[in-house]
């Protein structure tokens, strides 16, 4: 109640100041000489800059440091937001103290590697018992786009005017992304012989070839999905290349039944562990 | 005798300091009233000055705009000085438009004395809900000073595995139940409250929302037999319940067109939130009425 009386006093002593700045009579330039004309600007840019540039700088650091703790705390980076306000209220509303008002924001930032872009409208409706508010458009721009995964998840938050899911899903989406590069590019790292990236280890598959067995590769691949629920989660698959002979040989199908252990083995050992044992195995020999 | 006297003055200063108690706590509980009954108008108040201030700062900006052009003329040096004042006011202003983005994200917060007060907003299908805050300690280790999240929501559980190690994932999960916890409880709301006259008895439910019982019929009124519905979400941070039963109250054997209903009722529950499963049942039951009045 008090921080709201000393707003109303605030805005009212701004609106005074404000007041009197539009009050005061233009002068008519031309009769008046250089000198009288420069006081007569200071003096009404003094009138109307009622916050001095070094209250201003305080403010704006203060204000900059908490953003910036924000985008750290968040993993989300706002970089630009915008607003317009149309009150829809009508005059049988404000009769029965309703207010209706539509808010269009657009807003754009990035989070880690994607970039996006939201344009959405808020309806806020206020009667005397409460307040309602709901988003009543949504429409998303995401960069990269080559992620059919994430193109699906961007209309169904679209179609579901689910903000929150959207950018919650896509920090989880992000989080997955990042340990996947990071674990890619430490394997090779480590292997660099028997470890290759088509793609680079931003992509989502990674190969394992042993110069002493040519012929044999097994590809990971590790895809990042998302539910209707807006969970996220890996999905891993493996792809074997074996050549003919080696087909003919496996007696008791460990080729054909390797994708199914390969699940398993993740299940065992975490990601991690059960990319590494596999290239191990692959690249015993050289290992000795 | 002049002790007498002054212990009697000493009395009736005493009653008057009380006099002077009651009356200003008479005043200060009428103030209360008073001050209750304008709060709600000074909501509005504050609305209207707030439009009128950016409305004059618009004018002013715009005389401002041409009076540089006559400065240009006349000063060049206080030309960079409004210069400099104008692009930190709008520096400013991207800020705090910034800043009022974050509530958008579902996760922001304030900087406080001991580290960050973070608020998490909630919502289901574009229905802004409740919000919940967590003040954190930039200690270490961190820790929760106090927050508002309910009891029965495992914050011990999630701040245990995340807090210390990974605060980003500590937060986002803790939006996942608490998403998840008003978006059920949203569902059992509706229900209640638009669905009332399908129901046979009260819902019930339990605080955490994801246990619900409840018996409905079709045609209220009617003579078929009310459905048993139980829903039951195991998963927390899950919308949609995990495990459902639809039984239809005091038949052992269902006709095969009831079994049909009951089993399709079951599907209905697992797939669509529950006032939109209400929702579709009225519906139909709309459909029926044309048919019969044709």
């Amino acid at each position: 109640m008090d921080a709201e009386l000393a707003e109303v006093r605030a805005l009212q002593a701004e609106i005074a100041a404000l007041r009197r700045a539009c009050e005061e009579p233009p002068a008519p330039w031309e009769e008046k000489s250089r000198v009288q004309k420069s006081f007569q600007a200071i003096h009404q840019f003094n009138l109307e800059g009622w916050k001095s540039s070094k209250d201003l700088k305080n403010q704006l650091g203060h204000l900059e440091s908490e953003l910036s703790f924000l985008s750290t705390l968040t993993g989300i980076n706002i970089r630009n937001h915008s607003k317009q306000t149309e009150d829809l209220t009508s005059t049988e509303m404000t009769e029965k103290s309703i207010r209706k008002v539509l808010q269009r924001h657009r807003l754009s930032g990035n989070c880690h590697m994607v970039t996006f872009q939201l344009e959405f409208q808020i309806l806020e409706i206020q009667n005397k018992e409460r307040l309602s508010s709901a988003v009543t458009d949504l429409n998303i721009i995401m960069e990269p786009t080559e992620c059919s995964e994430l193109s699906e998840f961007v209309s169904r938050a679209e179609e579901r005017k689910d903000l929150f899911m959207f950018f919650r899903s896509l920090h989880f989406f992000v989080e997955w992304f990042e340990y996947r590069k990071s674990t890619f590019k430490h394997l090779k790292e480590k292997y660099p012989d028997a470890v290759y990236l088509s793609e680079g280890p931003s992509s989502c598959s990674m190969g394992i070839r042993s110069a002493s067995q040519p012929g044999f590769e097994l590809v990971i691949v590790w895809r990042i999905q998302i539910d209707e629920d807006g969970k996220v989660f890996p999905k891993l698959d493996l792809l074997t290349k074996v050549p003919q002979r080696a087909l003919e040989l496996d007696k008791n199908r460990a080729i054909e039944t390797a994708p199914l252990s390969f699940r398993t083995l993740v299940g065992l050992l975490g990601i991690e562990a059960a990319l590494e044992s596999l290239i191990k195995s692959l690249c015993a020999e050289e290992n000795n | 005798m002049a002790g007498i006297l002054a212990s009697g003055l000493g009395v009736l200063a005493h009653l008057e300091r009380l006099e002077t108690q009651v009356s200003r706590s008479h005043k200060q509980s009428e103030e209360l009233q008073s001050v209750q009954a304008q709060e709600g108008a000074l909501g509005t108040k504050i609305h209207k000055l707030r439009r009128l201030r950016d409305e004059l700062r618009a004018a002013v900006r715009h005389r401002r705009a041409s009076v540089k052009a006559c400065i240009a003329n006349v000063e060049p040096n206080q030309t960079v000085e409004i210069n400099e004042q104008e692009a930190l006011e709008e520096k400013l202003e991207n800020v705090k438009a910034i800043l009022q983005a974050y509530h958008f994200t579902g996760l922001s917060g304030k900087l406080t004395s001991r580290g960050v007060c973070v608020c998490i907003s909630t919502a289901f299908e574009g229905n802004l809900l409740d919000s919940y805050f967590v003040d954190l300690v930039i200690q270490k280790p961190l820790r929760i000073h106090h927050h508002s999240v309910p009891v029965f929501i495992p914050l011990e559980e999630i701040a245990a595995k995340y807090l210390q190690t990974n605060i980003q994932h500590f937060l986002f999960s803790l939006c996942e139940y608490l998403n998840a916890y008003s978006g059920r409880k949203y569902q059992a709301d509706r229900l209640q409250s638009d669905f009332a006259a399908l129901l046979t008895g009260p819902l019930q439910r339990n605080p955490l929302c994801n246990l619900l019982s409840f018996t409905y019929k079709l045609d209220p009124g009617g003579q078929s037999f009310p459905f048993c519905a139980r829903l039951l979400y195991k998963d927390l941070t899950a919308t949609l319940p995990t495990d459902v039963t639809v039984t239809c109250q005091g038949v052992e054997v269902l006709s095969t067109s009831w079994e049909e209903q009951r089993a399709s009722h079951e599907t209905l529950f697992c797939t669509k939130p529950l006032h939109q499963v209400f929702a579709s049942f009225t519906r139909k039951g709309e459909k029926l009425d044309m048919s019969l009045v044709s």
